[in-house]
């Protein structure tokens, strides 16, 4: 038997996921430079800023040896503001930060784990890939480095609200040809909505498949009772529509 | 007492709430009440008063000006009376609701009505149509009040806030919600919220739900002290003296009390009160308090404040109860040295400012002050505090021995007066300053802040202050603190130890000035010790490195120690008198008031040496500050190099110091062009603590953040920001505008666009080059004087490497703009370092890949030049 995991990630995993992001600490207390399989770690020497893996900062902070900065789209002014513009444009999601300019040899990381979207000098304006998840770890984890972690608390939840409100009510239009654009979505969300979307949109498919058997069956009668001057053109526009 | 039997009610009106109010000059009193008519009372008389009729029933508030008075209903109308013929003049504002207080501002133009609408209107006086609403208050408003200047109103709001409103500019401004202060109360209710403006015009009183009155400074707004009223009901009214030494309060619990400002100590209670009085003015000038009652009732206390107190009502504008005053600025200086034979005043105790109580000014009261000495020290004092960063410096002391006490007239200073002092040669000399300390806030200071830490200290009941020591790294260090008697107010903090001093007779029993060091960790027992300086010497600056500690002193004596206590040098500072000083490793840098400028400002100079080798670096060569602007910090990089920031946010390096008269100072940094500010609305300012390496070897300069119109880093201490040096190119809104562009022209890919492009990043390396430059000149002139490690040789390298790069990058885009940039891009050529021989050929080949022949063959021929002898470039450019 298969296991019984639905498909997708499921949301532990795409927490683990997550952990790879950078995030910008304050250390307090010097750490020797670690060689990471992501690559070397400068040494950690207060009150020097340092941008680490989440899964570090965590780890220090639990442990008392770091403050994490929270990134400047978590602060209480910046998630209002993109809670506005949720709210405001009811059929599009936030947009995604922007990508840095290409350099021209074409070197730069353009997947979010590699481009510090969530460190002390990100854009404070726009939702990275892993916000949510990124958000209740550090809501979760380091509460005490937010100035009002309640209030970020309640905005995060009121963004997932939207969200996710607008990502079923996408679902739709999600009929044989539609489609709904996502762009700006989070890990999470795409997690979360994945096993409902395929869902919905593998029932459509089921429901759509035997109106269409049906449909052909009746062109075929048709077409055999010698309505044949227009046959050939039904043919090819069914084989189309498969 | 004969006083008190004089005492009698005046029936005013029909029993219920009555309110009063004094016009300015203090002839005439006028109560309000629930009765369709006012009465005008006429001070020193005991004639039946004037009834003004036609009034509205059921008054809630009234207010006086010179020849009008203003009463507010509960029918929700604001009316005014004329005084002259006692009569009725207009309707200035209707409101749907009870109106529930009126406040007159004190020129008398604007009044503002607090109603039961969440609104708050502010009505012209003469022009009922110019009317300015205050909205951020979510609840109905049960009192406002005008501050004395009439620039801020207070809104007592009954959800248990103060809304303070600016009014300077045409649209009202809230600068602070104070929240905690008062106790939320319903709009019917007799207990009062009032915001009580000290007459000293820096601080107000409220009644708390404790039933205290609490002062709060305004230009931090921290609690200050606190009157322990002990009433046993809440507060319904309080007012201060007009010249604010005395505050009387009465509660529910019908007593009235008497308090002293200076010591918040009870003077008098009186406890013949029948009805709970709701309001109480004093009179302007003379000792009469007049109070009515919620009978309708109206006493006129003559001779209110008990023989034994009068001096204290006739003395001058008394400060308001601080617990450090705020005007002792961020020295924490009390006074000026003791050198030219004034006393001193300490820290402690700042509310002595008036001579002793029988004094001749106070015997003759406030109208036979010395005007000449005000003149020249005081008006001068407002002038500096309000022109600068209004973070007030230490006093003056006027030839008297008396501080002044200019920032306590109530009355703006006037031009006149300006003018004279001005005309006065008056130089200004720079304050001396710690680096890293603030003033204090509340009962808070923070006396220094390093990369390693910071030290604060509370000031605690009783004289003697709480130090605490912070460190970043906690796991190194164990932070500590200890409670300090001698109430230093000066620290130093490095990694080794931190350094202390306080000020002569700072423990009260005239203990001279000392320092006091204390090492963070030994091998033998604590070896930390204490050194005291000659009677009447007094620190104004210490500084400690890895080897030594300096103490510039106000008897312009520079002394050294060692980090055991050995002096090891002492000598006269030539620059005088000191401001401060900074020392790293064997270095020192003193700076002292040098020769007046033309502004009559005094020019810094700094003086840097070497305390081993006995070397002068640069001998009071000058510190190069822009007009109107102070220093605000000075320390040395992680490196070794001399850094300052001045009071317009500008960080400038010294380069090239370690040769005499070749040091220049080098704008590293400007924080009014970073690009956060670019998008502008943000308001903040930067607390320079230190310049240091990041872990990748570049440095960053370390500073807090601080948000608003503050100046100083206050409790909690905020996170250390970093931020990438930039030197002042452009400015921040051009540089945001290009990069804008550069995002836009992702999505249009035009030509003109484009071009933008190549400006902009032409700019970027622009910065790139000047920048590396700068570092590699820097870096250099250290590295020929000491003893280069190899990873600072390599660092030296990577900086030519880097210079050349950005060069590279912008003779790129030279022969990219085309063939009449040839001579530019030639220039670029020239000023290659060619640290690793390969950058001329990299620039031919970028000139041939251009299709720049004629560039080309330039390139090649100056390659060729250097080739043969680099010995020759230099002799070129004579010829």
């Amino acid at each position: 038997m298969a296991l019984p995991l639905p498909p997708g990630l499921t949301p532990p995993e795409i927490a683990f996921l997550c952990e790879m992001e950078l995030v910008t600490v304050i250390p307090r207390q010097r750490l020797e430079g670690l060689e990471l399989l992501g690559g070397p770690l400068k040494p950690l020497n207060p009150p020097q800023r340092s941008n680490i893996p989440l899964w570090l900062a965590l780890l220090l902070k639990r442990q008392r040896r770091a403050n994490i900065l929270p990134p400047p789209w978590l602060n209480t002014h910046s998630l209002t503001a993109i809670l506005d513009h949720e709210t405001e444009h009811a059929d599009t999601f936030s947009p995604p930060p922007r990508l840095p300019s290409q350099p021209s040899d074409n070197t730069l990381p353009i997947s979010p784990p590699f481009l510090p979207t969530s460190t002390a000098d990100a854009a404070p304006d726009a939702l990275p890939y892993h916000w949510l998840e990124l958000g209740e770890m550090l809501l979760e984890a380091a509460a005490d480095d937010f100035e009002e972690p309640d209030q970020v608390r309640k905005l995060l939840r009121g963004l997932r609200e939207v969200r996710m409100a607008k990502l079923r009510s996408g679902v739709e239009v999600l009929d044989a040809a539609g489609g709904i654009k996502m762009n700006g979505v989070g890990g999470m969300e795409v997690g979360e909505g994945r096993s409902f979307i395929t869902g919905v949109v593998d029932g459509l498919r089921k429901i759509g498949a035997s109106r269409e058997q049906q449909r052909k069956d009746r062109d075929a009668e048709e077409a055999e009772n010698g309505y044949s001057g227009t046959a050939g053109d039904y043919d090819d526009d069914e084989m189309d529509m498969q | 007492m004969a006083s008190e039997q004089r005492l009698r009610s005046r029936q005013a009106h029909a029993p219920g709430a009555t309110y009063l109010a004094y016009t300015p000059n203090g002839k005439k009193l006028i109560t309000a009440g629930v009765d369709n008519y006012c009465r005008v009372f006429t001070t020193g008389s005991d004639d039946e008063p004037i009834t003004v009729d036609d009034c509205q029933e059921n008054n809630a508030a009234v207010v006086a000006g010179n020849g009008f008075f203003i009463t507010g209903s509960e029918d929700g109308t604001v009316s005014k009376y004329s005084l002259e013929g006692n009569k009725f003049e207009e309707i200035l504002v209707r409101t749907t609701l009870p109106v529930r207080d009126v406040a007159l501002s004190p020129d008398g133009n604007w009044i503002a009505v607090a109603s039961d609408e969440l609104s708050v209107n502010v009505v012209s006086t003469k022009d009922m149509t110019k009317v300015r609403t205050l909205r951020d208050q979510p609840r109905a408003v049960k009192h406002v009040s005008f501050d004395k200047k009439g620039e801020h109103l207070a809104v007592s709001c009954t959800d248990g806030n103060i809304y303070i409103y600016s009014l300077d500019e045409d649209e009202p401004e809230m600068v602070k919600k104070v929240d905690g202060m008062i106790k939320s109360l319903e709009t019917e209710s007799e207990s009062s919220s009032k915001v009580l403006w000290h007459p000293d015009g820096r601080a107000f009183a409220t009644p708390t739900a404790l039933r205290d009155v609490q002062v709060m400074s305004t230009n931090d707004w921290a609690r200050q002290r606190v009157f322990k009223t002990g009433h046993t009901a809440d507060i319904t009214a309080a007012a201060w003296s007009p010249n604010g030494a005395l505050l009387a309060t009465t509660s529910n619990d019908l007593n009235l009390k008497l308090w002293d400002t200076k010591t918040q100590k009870l003077l008098k209670t009186f406890d013949d009160v029948k009805a709970t009085i709701l309001a109480m003015v004093w009179h302007p000038s003379e000792n009469i308090l007049s109070y009515t009652n919620n009978e309708g009732e109206l006493f006129i206390h003559t001779d209110f404040v008990p023989g034994e107190h009068l001096p204290l009502l006739n003395r001058s504008t008394v400060s308001a109860p601080f617990f450090h005053d705020p005007s002792e600025g961020r020295a924490g200086l009390a006074s000026a040295p003791q050198a030219n034979g004034t006393t001193r005043e300490l820290p402690g105790r700042p509310r002595q400012r008036d001579g002793t109580p029988d004094s001749l000014d106070d015997l003759l009261g406030p109208d036979f002050r010395d005007d000449e000495a005000r003149d020249d020290g005081d008006e001068d004092m407002e002038d500096f505090v309000v022109d600068d960063d209004g973070a007030g410096y230490a006093q003056a002391v006027n030839g008297h021995g008396k501080r002044t006490n200019g920032h306590l007239n109530s009355v703006e200073p006037s031009a006149k007066k300006r003018a004279t002092a001005s005309a006065l040669f008056r130089p200004q000399i720079h304050e001396p300053f710690q680096p890293g300390s603030t003033p204090w806030r509340g009962n808070r200071r923070l006396l220094c802040c390093s990369l390693t830490g910071n030290v604060e200290t509370v000031s605690q009941e009783g004289r003697h202050h709480t130090v605490t020591v912070n460190f970043y790294d906690q796991h190194t260090f164990r932070n500590f603190h200890f409670t300090d008697i001698f109430l230093y107010d000066k620290a130093c903090l490095n990694e080794n130890g931190t350094l202390f001093a306080c000020q002569s007779n700072s423990a009260g029993d005239g203990n001279p000035a000392m320092i006091y060091y204390r090492p963070h960790e030994t091998w033998t027992t604590r070896t930390d010790w204490r050194t005291n300086l000659p009677t009447g010497e007094s620190v104004t600056a210490i500084a400690l490195s890895d080897s030594y500690i300096c103490v510039t002193t106000s008897t312009n004596y520079v002394r050294i120690y060692s980090l055991f206590g050995l002096p090891i040098r002492v000598y006269r500072q030539k620059s005088s008198p000191a401001v401060t000083c900074a020392a790293w490793r064997d270095y020192i840098l003193t700076i002292g008031n040098g020769p007046i400028q033309s502004d009559l400002s005094t020019q810094l100079l700094y003086t840097i040496e070497n305390v081993k080798h006995d070397t002068i670096y640069q001998d009071s060569d000058i510190l190069a500050l822009p007009p109107n602007t102070t220093l605000d910090s000075v320390f040395f990089s992680a490196s070794g190099d001399p850094y300052i920031y001045d009071s317009s946010g500008v960080l400038l390096t010294l380069l090239n110091w370690r040769t005499n008269g070749q040091a220049r100072w080098v704008p590293m940094l400007d924080t009014k062009c970073l690009l956060r500010l670019a998008t502008g609305g943000k308001e903040e300012s930067y607390w320079p603590v230190g310049v240091a390496f990041d872990s990748a070897g570049v440095s960053k300069f370390h500073c807090m953040i601080i948000k608003g119109r503050e100046k100083y880093p206050s409790a909690p201490v905020p996170h250390l920001s970093e931020f990438s040096f930039q030197i002042p190119l452009s400015s921040a809104s051009d540089r945001k505008k290009t990069i804008a562009s550069l995002e836009n022209e992702e999505l249009s890919d035009d030509e003109e666009s484009t071009g933008k492009k190549g400006e902009n990043k032409q700019q970027e390396h622009e910065q790139s080059f000047i920048l590396s430059s700068t570092l590699h000149a820097q870096l250099s002139s250290t590295l020929t004087h000491t003893r280069p490690s190899l990873s600072q040789k390599q660092d030296l390298t990577n900086l030519e490497v880097a210079i050349d790069r950005a060069l590279l990058q912008l003779l790129g885009l030279e022969c990219l703009a085309g063939e009449d940039h040839g001579m530019k891009a030639l220039e670029i050529v020239s000023l290659m370092r060619d640290a690793n021989g390969k950058m001329l050929d990299l620039a031919g080949k970028v000139a041939s890949r251009y299709g720049r022949d004629v560039l080309g063959e330039k390139i090649r021929e100056l390659a060729e030049k250097r080739a043969a002898g680099g010995d020759d470039e230099d002799e070129d450019e004579y010829a």
